[in-house]
């Protein structure tokens, strides 16, 4: 798409999506809300030191081109404007991967290795070298994705005092997260219980206990094609800043600051995915992702697998986490 | 990407619709209709049929894809025509053509049931000034649009004899070139809307002095304006009385192959549709008019209130969970709209509007962005 001239007055330039488009030959099409997006800007350019003065700060942003608007409905707006009452915020909560707990699970190369079934976790836990790098198929007792939401800064100590006043008190307490996923690949999340509990002891020592439990889809829309949504609950995050002895907070949470909460994910795949090796290989397996690859584990397997994005949602700040999971079978 | 901080639209007072008329002028070169992609009779951007009803014109040669449709040309008559007899050539096909038109564009007469005929006139229905042997020009939709423009179709046609010159060839008709216009119709008068085709003018000549016609009512076509269609009669290529002394046209149509000259009449009766759409089109000097397209227009209200839309969730909107737009809490928090989603109730992005420019957004100011799709 080119650019929109705007070397004159304002042009607004709207186009129906293809998706408007197909709704309206449907007969559907009714337009029942809006929202803003600002996907071209680079905040970064904002110059608060500008030398000429306020009025000056934004110079860089305001000169930002603007695309022609796109047609394809999965480009529309990505993050959006936020709407806080609040105009005295300075922080705002991000979401950050926890690899530090000991029901996390880790990464690998960008992706996390969901196994599909009990000989495909064996062998990708010892192709891997390392049993916490990999999710098992819809086992609530398995290693999650953590996923910890607060002030990642360290000009703010993560204290108790904190997370109220910078958190709690203004409303960025992710209570729920959304989580969404691909639904021709996945079919449920396992997410934390109400027993869950997300904390440090008091010398700074791991006292995390997250629990999990099979979640189903809500019937909320998601507005992307073939993905659900699930709710997920948010962990109360009470990991603080260590005062007694020599641990740090930063040894169990990922978090620099105050946090709110956190929230855990694994995955049950669809059926079918999870055929054993003497089983069928689903034709999922080849038509969206590849079939008996060697992933370089040296260990004379073979792997079927699918890559699927999944996306962890702050359902109060909407921040986001995106993961790219790696649903994987061995194929011989 | 799912957006979340969605504005709900109030039906009541965030929606409007409009309705407007856009015109374009359309010109139409004599030189396109004839002459410049070849020479008479082997002209590539005019297509004939095997069925020789009709001839159709484009603005380049029809086999290349850059060519566009401009319009057709074919001819008819009645069969209470004078022209009308079993010796005439293509005498069904010119009277199927003749009552297809007139069926489509006027209708049946509610007593007997059979089909209407044209009337140069406005008065339609006292059976006065009809026209029984027509030439009819059918513009294509691509220029026409949703329909002609009342009071601005012109045609200038060439009315005089084939010149033979000295070695005894036809050259170019000679003059006079002679305007019709519907120059006296218009959006609150001078049109009939008699017909299943919506309405229709009158063409009139345009006598070069502010006045139009002879003075009668009567012209020597209609133009339906919402079909795009032209209906032109005979009679105008008959000769031409003026200051009480005839003019007769006695050499309408010129058979290109050798030399043949004949008058409208032999033209109609003799000639095959074809050949005598090929005479008319070598005498259209200019053609214009202005088309009309209806927009329909939905406008959506899109509102940022001062209190909401003044953060953002784009990552690079903070650093270490700080906001770079801010150095104290205090700081008045500012974002930068680029974009507007328009989403159904499912969260479905319908439509997007981007703008040229950020606008800047902070809780000192409120921006109503009108969002119009056109339908």
């Amino acid at each position: 798409m080119a650019f929109l001239d705007n070397s004159g007055d304002i042009i607004l330039d709207a186009v129906l999506t293809d998706l408007g488009r197909q709704k309206m030959a449907a007969g559907t099409f009714k337009i029942a809300k809006y929202a803003f997006g600002d996907d071209e800007i680079d905040y970064g350019l904002y110059n608060k030191n500008h030398p000429s003065g306020a009025a000056y700060y934004d110079l860089e942003i305001l000169q930002t081109p603007s695309f022609e608007a796109f047609v394809y409905s999965g480009a529309g707006i990505n993050y959006g404007l936020a709407s806080f009452t609040n105009t005295n915020l300075l922080y705002l909560p991000s979401l950050k991967q926890n690899e530090k707990i000991k029901t996390a699970v880790l990464m690998t190369n960008s992706l996390y290795y969901l196994g599909v079934n009990q000989e495909t976790v064996t062998a990708l836990q010892s192709g891997l070298g390392n049993k916490q790098k990999v999710l098992e198929n819809n086992n609530t007792a398995g290693y999650a994705i953590v996923v910890e939401s607060g002030l990642d800064t360290t000009d703010l100590v993560g204290d108790a005092s904190n997370r109220s006043s910078y958190i709690v008190a203004n409303n960025l307490l992710d209570s729920t997260y959304s989580v969404f996923f691909d639904n021709r690949f996945l079919a449920n999340v396992l997410s934390p219980t109400a027993q869950s509990v997300f904390k440090n002891t008091s010398t700074g020592a791991d006292a995390t206990n997250l629990i999990l439990s099979t979640t189903t889809a809500t019937s909320r829309a998601t507005g992307m094609d073939n993905y659900s949504v699930s709710s997920a609950r948010g962990v109360n995050d009470l990991v603080y800043y260590v005062t007694n002895g020599t641990g740090v907070a930063t040894s169990v949470s990922a978090i620099a600051g105050p946090r709110g909460s956190a929230t855990a994910a694994s995955f049950k795949v669809v059926t079918g995915l999870d055929a054993s090796t003497t089983g069928t290989t689903d034709a999922k397996y080849t038509r969206y992702g590849k079939t008996g690859q060697d992933l370089g584990f040296s260990d004379g397997y073979t792997y079927d697998y699918i890559d699927t994005t999944v996306l962890i949602v702050g359902a109060t700040t909407n921040a986001t986490y995106m993961a790219t999971v790696r649903i994987t079978r061995r194929a011989s | 990407m799912p957006v979340i901080n969605y504005e709900t639209l109030n039906t009541n007072t965030d929606l409007t619709t409009t309705r407007t008329l856009l015109h374009e002028s359309i010109p139409l070169t004599g030189a396109i209709i004839s002459g410049t992609y070849g020479t008479e009779g082997s002209e590539e951007n005019i297509k004939n049929y095997t069925h020789g009803m009709f001839q159709s014109v484009y603005d380049y040669p029809y086999l290349s894809s850059s060519a566009n449709h401009i319009f057709d040309i074919t001819m008819g008559y009645h069969a209470s025509s004078p022209f009308s007899g079993s010796s005439s050539t293509q005498n069904a096909k010119k009277i199927n053509l003749y009552n297809e038109f007139a069926q489509v564009l006027l209708g049946y007469t509610a007593s007997t049931n059979t089909v209407e005929i044209f009337e140069s006139d406005l008065n339609f229905g006292d059976n006065n000034s009809q026209m029984k042997s027509c030439y009819f020009l059918s513009f294509a939709r691509l220029l026409t649009k949703d329909q002609v423009k009342k009071g601005t179709f012109a045609i200038t046609l060439n009315t005089g004899s084939w010149v033979v010159d000295n070695v005894g060839q036809p050259t170019w008709p000679a003059g006079p070139n002679t305007i019709y216009t519907d120059a006296s119709a218009s959006e609150i008068a001078g049109t009939n809307n008699k017909g299943n085709a919506g309405e229709y003018g009158v063409l009139y000549r345009n006598n070069g002095d502010g006045t139009y016609g002879d003075g009668s009512a009567v012209g020597v076509g209609v133009v339906f304006y919402q079909a795009g269609i032209v209906v032109l009669s005979s009679s105008i290529f008959d000769g031409r009385t003026t200051g009480g002394t005839t003019y007769p046209l006695n050499t309408f149509y010129r058979k290109h192959s050798n030399g043949f000259l004949q008058g409208v009449s032999g033209a109609f009766t003799g000639s095959t549709i074809s050949a005598s759409c090929d005479a008319l089109r070598h005498r259209i000097a200019n053609i214009s008019y202005n088309n009309t397209t209806e927009l329909n227009s939905t406008i959506y209200f899109c509102r940022a209130p001062a209190n909401k839309f003044n953060y953002s969730y784009n990552p690079t909107y903070t650093t270490g969970s700080k906001m770079v737009v801010k150095t104290i809490a205090s700081d008045t928090p500012v974002a930068y709209i680029t974009t507007i989603g328009l989403y159904n109730s499912s969260n479905e992005l319908m439509a997007i509007a981007k703008l040229s420019e950020p606008l800047k957004k902070d809780p000192t100011n409120e921006l109503t962005l009108r969002v119009r799709l056109d339908y």
